[in-house]
């Protein structure tokens, strides 16, 4: 039973306390300390559990907020993780990763005026504690159907499709090229946001409800896309999105230019101890580094930087940071953490010095004008504002394009202009192909976008598959 | 067909009897009836053509003079024993002619020969239009009797040839027998009662003479009255209504196989005996008919139709108990409001039901005539003359013996009642009472019997979700509370979701409105009941071998240990079987329940008297039927074979869990029920340690939550007990297919069809996959009650809110039309989805549309009380609304007077059941008067204001203590019938000639006939609530399920008012869920002119429709009294309400202007403009909508909207004069005084002097220069009504009910005349209801008062010598004073304030209701004695009390020993005084 109905008065919303910067600003570990049992009751009692629960409304997933806000004040954690995995493949993923601000906490009835109720924060305390408790999901009621399905992409689309197959009967089998599951969470988002160590946990829990892995297989490569066709019942595609942006610098190539991605891949890499002669280990100790872009994949390439010893780090960004696409939790946690912050200045070539080597970035200065179609407002140049930023590497993070592999189109899936594979949610079968027997979701479908968003549509796929499986 | 069913009739009434104790017959008693009902006109209605009345009449003895003499003109020859028939014939020859053949043949079979039919001389002139043209020939039959029969024999026989010669004609409307018998006649008509002796000369001649005349002035809810209709019938006459009666006439019906008199060996030829429609008063006439002819004596008779509350009243002994226990299980009570006189031409009497809510006084004269009626003072006795005067209490029945001269009081008929069996010995040795669960620690709880998958098998089979398991099973099993929710209920109704939903959700509860009161479960708990009773019943007219086995229990919700009870009963009298719910599912529902109902009655015929229906033999093969379904089924085809009074159907069943599902079984014909997955599912939750109780508790919890849940639904119908709410079927089902209703629910009203037999077992289909096929699945979320996703669609989700809010907030028209997007194109929710706007009209231009400022005056904010809601919003309402021209409303909950005069002010001010802060001032400051008889929210109920909001401020204007929770009551207490509407009408228009009155209903079916009712009793504003609409905190059961689519109750209103022709004189109001002007174009096209909002501008001002405005948290600032809330988290401003309306008026003109009309009540009535689309999902197809777009034509002057003013018949003469007599000493604040007569017909006298006072100098202003008036005479009722400060009225002579109703000061002094034969505190001196709502002033009255004196009265200091029953109940403030006897139930609800009784007899405590206050003596508490002392000396020295001066003058030997202080427990009795007269200005110094 809830305690006190003016909790959210008498108690401030709280995050969990970060640990000291001299300790976070070098380890990749995560930087928060863990909720205590206690904090988690008193801010979850500070749910209003409101008759429109905008939370659980913004919520890609839909989770159900307020409901497992009740039971962590409660304390029955294991009846919460229990909920929070009937809408969520990988919650204690969200709850570390998600840009609450944006979703669930940004449209919390509290936001505004009180504080909006941590919710992210909970839930990666409710799924951490079940799971260090020993819970595990209870799959002794699912009758097997016989059903086989292929995802490819392990993903969090891929994942959130395997999850809510094997929970029906149907039994996937993963195939991925990295050698861990995840994707990106493995290998695009540092360890001090998400460690290593979670997405191993997973992997060893979905494999014990029965998904198979095929880690480090590519299909199209390895294994032929038409014999998934042949093979299973169903395919589920998720691919994600991987070829980055470029935005045609003078000197984009030279030495010392590095993809965000890339830089990313192989620092997570190194941190599992492996080596990939496709993403090789880059160190930035000492150097001097300017990461173009405003994103929360910029925002890791800076913070990556910073725990390899870079000189100095500093983040170049066309608009103020009012209009910074990233996560403003993660735009903080960087400026603690020592990053330079330069708005308002567009990149326009990189200086290179005698040698071939990087010198500078030269930019200009830049002036917000009218919205675009999406509301953000457009930066435009101010003459006469040129200048060179002194830098020795630069990273360029300005976001991804897809790369659809040829064998989609080679086995009738139908692209949409943008090079997006065409699976509407609204259609008979939600999320499946133009080829009937091929479901897609994730980044492959929508372009580039949040984690939370790409579990929902795989979870969603698996819907659209079971019931073109009549199972 | 339309919806508006003319056969619908309601109707209440003045009454009244006058006889001689000494049954000396004369023609004068005659004469004084008549004049002493022309004085009760204002009781009754008038129609349209200003004459027609509703009906009026008389039953008298048969004037044996008067038939002689007529005999001898006609040379008749009349024998020793002969009889009259007063018969309305067809006006056409042929159907005339058959008719009178075929009662001459009936009377000669019966032996019985016909002298001569005399036609009835009767003057039509005196008649209105339409009363004229209804008009049937009257004529009346003489007949001799054999010789050497008893008068009681033929009247026997009588019996039998009347209801042969009803039966056989058939085919003509007019044919009636209003009196066949040896002993009395009636004449009744159509007409004033003025008119009665000139419409029938009979009645004028004076040798038509009687010593018993009974009678009635009508009051009918309909402008079409019939003839028959007319009071008295064949025994009584009837004020009030029997709320019980669908419940009645089942039990009539299922039970008459049952009747037989060894004196009337044909009865049966006699069957039906009671008529299944029209008018209650004429059913129970039938069935007090029966019993008469079938040789019951009138006493027995009437105590075992009209019991009082026997089960819990604190001063009956065990064989009255016993009697009562034992009649008990022959007939279930038919429960009023019922105030009833009868004769049978020896006895005449009077009851009242055991509510007691009409009146009855009585005063004995010297010339040895008792009067008798609802009011007192109707013909003109002097003082001298007057030798008694009383009333008739509630339960009460007052008989008196023309013939020995005997008057028998209650307690003389019920002691002769029970000595005349052992009832106490038959009760003890055949009737079983089952081993209470509640009480006895021993009995078994039963263990879970399903583990965790089978209970979510079950669960998941069912349709359980968690949401119902946490928010309703969890809540009930900890609090025994139902779960209280805010902000209506804004899911579709069940018919129109695209989900499965319960059979439960069709099902809308009925609840009384106007015609008769709701009652109050909580504070009036000892006139309720829910025992039961099973076994096979006996005939009821032989008492010796009547008494049964029968096994008998307080609750119809069965727990393990009652069932397991019931089936270990001895089988020669109880043998159970049980019958299997599940079916094949390839055998189809509709066969299933086919087959079941020829098991269930093969079983009763082999002699099974428990049927058990269960449905926990799931399978996976297997489907079950619906239990209510099954239940109804299973009731009609045992009341169609004459078995249900042998057997008594038990359900065990997983589907019912909340009060409503368990109602509906009951109100279908469930004798009890056992909810077993409930206790299953509790049993886990015990288990997983989430209930933190044990599983006995959680059931015993759960159990009691339930049956408080099922006292607060049959106290919604003003139903007392279960007995009388059984098979009652009082629901109205809502998108039922007419297979499943004639199957399963016959009689129940669905009117628009929908779904049938295939959709419910498509349902259970899909639950029966989700439940065997999904094992793995969790139960689902929910998402009835509130938005979850992927759950039920809800009007007000995140998005509409969101949209609205952003609309409101940047004032940009593109924003709005986001929103209305939204609202326009979601899914269907409502009826009005489904009727869609025709495109065809020629468009006119926009500036062609009448402009934007017409229309604001048509919109209305609904009612939120400052209380619901904190200052700054309801300011900031009150401002946007009437900058704008619109109207805001205060709510019920005062307003501050600041406000008044200033663009704060509420310019509808509500009144209503709790009266808080209702002052002359705060009724002067409104345009509009509302009187509130019910909210969508909550239908039926009373509202409670917790303690934590009732904030200093909140309680200043609401004169009450910071902190103590504020209870309002289900009704008005001034309100139990349409005429008592009337009066309060009448009341305020009064105080405020000025304002419109407006009534505002919950749509529910028959709310056309309560409409015009309420037109006849001069409204000039109905406002139509839907169920959707509500802001207020409810029950969750209430939210979801009662009321229904205002879509029908305003269609229905509009046929009626048009057909009736009333509509033109009054302004109709929709509100409820309405939110854009779509919806005010199809509101405006089914009959509305003004426009309700009350979600819309609140989410404007930044509700978030958080559903926690119970909660005094909310987060908004809105619905909070929180001052950190509201003063820094309100972000609303006026300007985004207005912006809100600005943009609904901009929609509505653009709609408008593409339909090509120009104003907007040329879309009223034009139906023609809506379509039927059709839906989506089967059922939604199955909708017949017509009945809604049934267009009804206007009489020729009349109209389809509102027109000319309803100007009232009784302009109040000595007001008028009192007013413009005054009116100079008001103005000058000079004071003055004078003296005047007054009789019963002078109403509300004082209140338009004190409506002038307040509004020239506030409530209190003229204290200092106080205006004298004094009075002799009966006071007709509301004397000094809302009296103002310096306005001192004093009455020698006696006063008729609501004396100083919400007075605000001033003093209202009433005492007997000097010399008076009676002593003051032995005779009644003022009414029912007196102070109802007071805020203050003084009241000194020399008599008793009847019941619920002080009711909600909040400052009135009063002294009187004697109260009724409910005495100070709800009290908040004030002091009373009783220097006598008190009836039961004092003190209840008593939150503030106290009371000084003297308690004679010593039983004085035991008539308190001990829940909210404490009984102290006064011993060692000076203070107080002296303060006593003190109003003692006041009363006398402003009565000239005996009674007073006698108690003065033996005080401190005597008297101050026998005093009782009555105080709330919250109040320390030390500060008592601390308080007294919590004035606002004194409550204000106090916290400021």
């Amino acid at each position: 039973m809830r305690q006190n109905v003016y909790q959210f008065i008498e108690v401030e919303r709280l995050e969990p306390q970060k640990k000291r910067i001299e300790r976070r600003r070098h380890e990749f570990v995560e930087i928060y300390h863990p909720f205590q049992k206690r904090q988690v009751e008193m801010q979850a009692d500070r749910c209003i559990d409101c008759g429109n629960p905008y939370c659980e409304w913004k919520c890609p997933v839909h989770n159900y907020i307020p409901d497992w806000l009740r039971l962590a004040n409660e304390g029955r954690i294991l009846e919460a993780a229990e909920l929070c995995h009937q809408t969520n493949t990988l919650p204690e993923v969200c709850g570390r990763v998600c840009p609450q601000d944006r979703l669930c906490e940004g449209a919390c009835t509290l936001n505004n005026d009180f504080g909006a109720v941590t919710i992210g924060n909970i839930e990666k305390h409710i799924v951490d504690t079940a799971l260090q408790m020993g819970w595990r999901p209870d799959l002794s009621k699912v009758q097997p159907t016989g059903r086989r399905a292929a995802v490819v992409g392990a993903g969090p689309a891929g994942l959130g499709c395997a999850d809510v197959l094997i929970r029906n009967g149907v039994t996937p089998t993963v195939y991925d090229r990295h050698p861990e599951i995840g994707g990106l969470l493995t290998f695009g988002i540092p360890a001090f946001k998400l460690e290593k160590t979670v997405m191993e946990l997973r992997r060893r829990i979905f494999t014990d409800m029965g998904i198979e892995f095929r880690l480090g297989v590519e299909v199209g490569r390895d294994v032929a896309f038409a014999d998934l066709l042949a093979d299973y019942d169903a395919v589920f595609v998720g691919t994600g999105m991987y070829t980055a942006m470029r935005a045609g610098l003078a000197n984009e190539d030279a030495e010392g230019v590095y993809d965000a991605l890339d830089y990313l891949i192989g620092n997570a890499d190194s941190l599992l101890g492996m080596k990939r002669a496709s993403y090789p280990y880059v160190d930035l100790a000492g150097r001097r580094v300017v990461v173009l872009g405003g994103g929360d994949t910029a925002m890791d390439c800076l913070r990556t930087a910073l725990r390899q010893g870079a000189l100095d780090v500093a983040c170049v960004y066309r608009r103020d940071r009012l209009n910074m696409p990233g996560s403003a939790r993660e735009v903080v946690n960087a400026l603690d953490e020592g990053v330079r912050f330069l708005w308002n200045l567009q990149p326009l070539e990189i200086v290179l010095g005698e040698s071939g080597e990087i010198t500078g970035v030269r930019v200009v200065g830049t002036r917000l004008g009218d919205p675009d179609e999406r509301g953000r407002r457009r930066p435009e140049p101010v003459p006469g504002t040129e200048t060179v930023l002194d830098a020795d590497c630069v990273i360029i993070a300005f976001g991804f394009t897809p790369s659809p592999p040829p064998w989609l189109a080679e086995n009738g899936i139908t692209l949409t202009g943008r090079n997006l594979i065409e699976a509407p949610a609204g259609g008979r079968y939600p999320f499946q192909t133009s080829n009937p027997k091929v479901f897609a979701g994730g980044d492959a479908v929508r372009g580039s976008d949040l984690v939370v968003a790409a579990i929902a549509e795989g979870r969603l796929a698996a819907e659209g598959i079971l019931e073109w499986l009549e199972v | 067909m339309s919806l508006y069913d003319r056969q619908e009739v309601r109707d209440n009434c003045g009454f009244g009897l006058i006889a001689h104790l000494s049954g000396e017959a004369s023609h004068r008693l005659v004469r004084t009836a008549i004049t002493s009902l022309a004085r009760m006109t204002h009781r009754g209605g008038i129609a349209a053509d200003g004459r027609t009345g509703d009906g009026c009449g008389l039953l008298l003895q048969k004037p044996d003079g008067f038939f002689q003499a007529i005999a001898g003109a006609e040379g008749w020859t009349l024998g020793g024993r002969y009889g009259v028939g007063m018969v309305f014939l067809s006006r056409e020859t042929d159907k005339a002619e058959a008719a009178k053949t075929i009662i001459d043949e009936e009377l000669e079979r019966e032996t019985l020969s016909v002298v001569g039919w005399r036609q009835v001389p009767v003057e039509p002139e005196v008649l209105g239009d339409f009363a004229r043209q209804t008009m049937p020939q009257i004529v009346q039959v003489l007949f001799n009797g054999p010789f050497g029969w008893g008068s009681k024999d033929l009247e026997r026989r009588l019996y039998m040839v009347k209801r042969r010669v009803e039966k056989r004609v058939t085919d003509d409307p007019d044919f009636y027998i209003a009196s066949l018998s040896n002993l009395v006649i009636v004449y009744k008509g159509l007409c004033r009662p003025v008119d009665l002796p000139r419409f029938y000369p009979d009645l004028a001649d004076i040798r038509m003479q009687s010593a018993i005349c009974l009678f009635h002035q009508r009051f009918s809810t309909n402008t079409l009255p019939r003839w028959p209709l007319a009071h008295p019938f064949r025994y009584l006459a009837h004020n009030g209504e029997i709320n019980t009666i669908t419940g009645n006439r089942q039990w009539a019906k299922s039970r008459s196989y049952k009747f037989r008199s060894p004196l009337l060996p044909d009865m049966a030829e006699a069957a039906p005996f009671v008529n299944m429609s029209g008018s209650d008063s004429s059913s129970l006439d039938n069935m007090l008919e029966l019993f008469l002819a079938g040789g019951m004596d009138l006493f027995r008779a009437f105590r075992l139709l009209i019991p009082p509350a026997w089960q819990n009243h604190p001063d009956m002994d065990e064989d009255l108990r016993a009697f009562y226990d034992f009649n008990s299980m022959h007939m279930e009570p038919w429960d009023g409001p019922a105030g009833i006189v009868m004769s049978d031409g020896r006895f005449a009497a009077c009851g009242l039901d055991r509510n007691g809510l009409r009146p009855a006084r009585y005063v004995v004269t010297k010339d040895r005539l008792i009067t008798l009626a609802s009011e007192v003072g109707i013909w003109d006795y002097e003082p001298d003359e007057v030798i008694e005067k009383g009333r008739v209490g509630p339960g009460e029945l007052l008989v008196i013996d023309t013939l020995t001269g005997r008057r028998w009081t209650s307690w003389d008929i019920d002691r002769e009642l029970k000595g005349r069996h052992p009832y106490k010995k038959w009760m003890d040795t055949c009737c079983r009472r089952l081993n209470s669960f509640d009480t006895e620690d021993t009995l078994e709880t039963g263990a879970r019997d399903l583990d965790d998958d089978r209970l979510l098998l079950y669960q998941k089979l069912f349709g359980y979700s968690n949401e119902e398991i946490e928010q309703m099973i969890t809540v009930l099993g900890e609090t025994s509370q139902e779960p209280v929710a805010s902000m209506g209920d804004d899911a579709p109704m069940a018919v129109l979701s695209s989900r499965q939903r319960s059979l439960y959700d069709y099902f809308r509860q009925m609840f009384a409105q106007v015609t008769n009161p709701p009652i109050d479960p909580l504070r009036e708990r000892h006139v309720m009941s829910l025992a039961t009773c099973v076994g096979r019943e006996q005939n009821v007219f032989d008492e010796a071998q009547g008494h049964a086995y029968r096994v008998m229990f307080q609750s119809p919700v069965l727990v393990y240990s009652d069932l397991q009870q019931l089936l270990n009963l001895d089988s020669s009298h109880y043998r159970h079987v049980i019958l299997d719910l599940n079916y094949p599912r390839e055998v189809g529902l509709k066969a299933a329940i086919e087959e079941l109902c020829r098991r269930a009655l093969a079983e009763t015929e082999n002699g099974a008297v428990l049927l058990v229906l269960s449905d926990r033999n799931i399978s996976a093969e297997t489907l079950p039927i619906p239990a209510a379904m099954a239940v109804g089924a299973v009731q009609r085809i045992l009341v169609e074979n004459s078995r249900r009074c042998d057997a008594n159907i038990i359900v065990e069943t997983a589907s019912a869990r909340d009060p409503h599902h368990m109602a509906v079984l009951f109100a279908m014909g469930a004798t009890a029920v056992y909810p077993y997955l409930v206790y299953e599912s509790l049993g886990r939750l015990v288990d997983e340690g989430i209930l933190k109780t044990t599983l006995r508790e959680a059931i015993r919890n759960y159990r009691k939550g339930v049956d408080k849940g099922l006292l607060k639904i049959l106290s919604k119908m003003g139903i007392s007990t279960i007995a009388s709410y059984r098979c009652s079927q009082l629901f109205e089902a809502i998108g039922l297919a007419k297979e499943v209703t004639e199957l399963c629910f016959n009689g129940v009203a669905s009117r628009i069809e929908g779904a049938g037999f295939a959709d419910f077992q498509e349902d259970q289909e899909q639950l029966a996959r989700y439940a065997w096929q999904r094992l793995h699945k969790p139960l689902s979320r929910g998402g009835l009650f509130k938005y979850i996703h992927g759950g039920e669609y809800h009007a007000y989700n995140p998005d509409v809110v969101q949209a609205l809010q952003k609309a409101v907030r940047t004032g940009d028209f593109a924003d709005y039309q986001v929103y209305s997007g939204l609202v326009d194109n979601r899914p269907v929710a409502c009826l009005r989805d489904l009727l869609r706007i025709k495109k065809d009209g020629e468009p006119i231009a926009l500036d062609e549309v009448e402009p934007a400022e017409n229309f604001y005056r048509r919109f209305d904010s609904a009612a939120m009380s400052i209380g619901a809601l904190g200052q700054e919003a309801h300011e900031a309402l009150a401002i946007g609304m009437n900058r704008l021209g619109g109207f805001s409303n205060s709510g019920e909950g005062g307003e501050d007077p600041e406000r008044f005069g200033t663009e704060r002010v509420s310019k509808i001010k509500q009144v209503a059941s709790g009266r808080f802060g209702v002052t002359p001032h705060y009724l002067m400051s409104a345009e509009v008067l509302q009187i509130k008889m019910a909210q969508g929210a909550k239908p039926g109920e009373g509202g409670q204001l917790p303690g934590n909001k009732v904030t200093a401020q909140i309680a200043a204007l609401r004169y009450s203590m910071p902190g103590v929770t504020l209870i309002s009551p289900p009704p008005h207490h001034d309100i139990y019938s349409i005429e008592d509407l009337a009066q309060l009408i009448f009341d305020l228009k009064q105080v405020n000639p000025k304002a419109l009155i407006s009534v505002k209903l919950v749509a529910e079916p028959g709310i056309g006939t309560i409409a015009t009712g309420v037109v006849k009793a001069y409204a000039d504003l109905i406002t139509i609530s839907g169920y959707d609409g509500g802001t207020g905190a409810s029950p969750l059961t209430s939210v979801k399920y009662a009321g229904s689519p205002w879509e029908l109750g305003l269609a229905e209103t509009q046929q009626a008012l048009v057909a009736n022709g009333l509509r033109h004189k009054v302004l109709l109001q929709v509100d409820g869920g309405l939110k854009t002007g779509r919806d005010i174009v199809k509101a405006a096209i089914l009959g509305a002119e003004s426009f309700g909002f009350g979600t819309g501008p609140l989410i404007s001002l930044g509700c978030k429709f958080l559903r926690i405005c119970h909660l005094n948290n909310c987060a908004t600032g809105v619905a909070t009294q929180d001052e950190t809330l509201r003063k820094e988290y309100f972000a609303g401003v006026p300007e985004m309400v207005m912006n809100y309306f600005r943009f609904m008026v901009r929609e509505t003109r653009m709609l408008m202007a593409e339909l090509g009309i120009a104003r907007l009540t040329d879309l009223i009535g034009r139906t023609d403009l809506l379509e039927q689309v059709e839906g989506i999902t089967p059922r939604q197809k199955k909708l017949n909508l017509a009945p809604i777009l049934e267009t009804v034509p206007a009489p020729a002057n009349s109209g389809l909207f509102f027109r000319e003013r309803n100007i009232p018949a009784d302009p109040g003469r000595l007001n008028l004069e009192l007013a413009e007599r005054f009116a100079p000493a008001v103005e000058a604040l000079a004071g003055g005084g004078g003296s005047f007569t007054i009789r019963n017909t002078d109403r509300a006298v004082g209140a338009r002097l004190s409506g002038q006072i307040a509004a020239r100098h506030g409530n209190r202003g003229m204290d200092e220069h106080p205006i004298h008036l004094l009075f002799s005479g009966s006071a007709g009722q509301s004397f000094g009504a809302w009296n103002a400060g310096g306005l001192h009225m004093v009455l020698t002579g006696d006063a008729s009910d609501y004396v100083g109703k919400g007075m605000a000061g001033g003093k209202l002094v009433i005492r007997a005349p000097l010399g008076v034969a009676y002593k003051s505190h032995e005779a009644v001196i003022i009414g029912n209801t007196c102070l109802y709502g007071a805020t203050g002033g003084r009241l000194y009255a020399a008599g008793r008062a009847g019941e619920r004196f002080a009711v909600r009265n909040s400052g009135a200091q009063a002294v009187v010598e004697g109260v009724g029953d409910n005495g100070c109940e709800y009290m908040t403030g004030g002091i009373v004073t009783v220097l006598g006897d008190t009836g039961v139930n004092f003190g209840a609800g008593m939150t503030g304030g106290f009371a000084y009784v003297l308690d004679e007899s010593g039983a004085f405590t035991g008539r308190v209701n001990p829940e909210l206050v404490e009984v102290l003596t006064l011993a060692g508490r000076a203070v107080l004695l002296e303060h006593l002392r003190g109003i003692l000396n006041t009363h006398f020295l402003e009565t000239g009390s005996q009674r007073a001066e006698r108690l003065m003058t033996a005080f401190d030997e005597h008297y101050a020993g026998m005093f009782k202080l009555v105080k709330p427990r919250t109040s320390d009795v030390e500060t008592l005084l601390g308080h007294r007269g919590t004035s606002p200005q004194e409550t204000l110094a106090e916290v400021f």
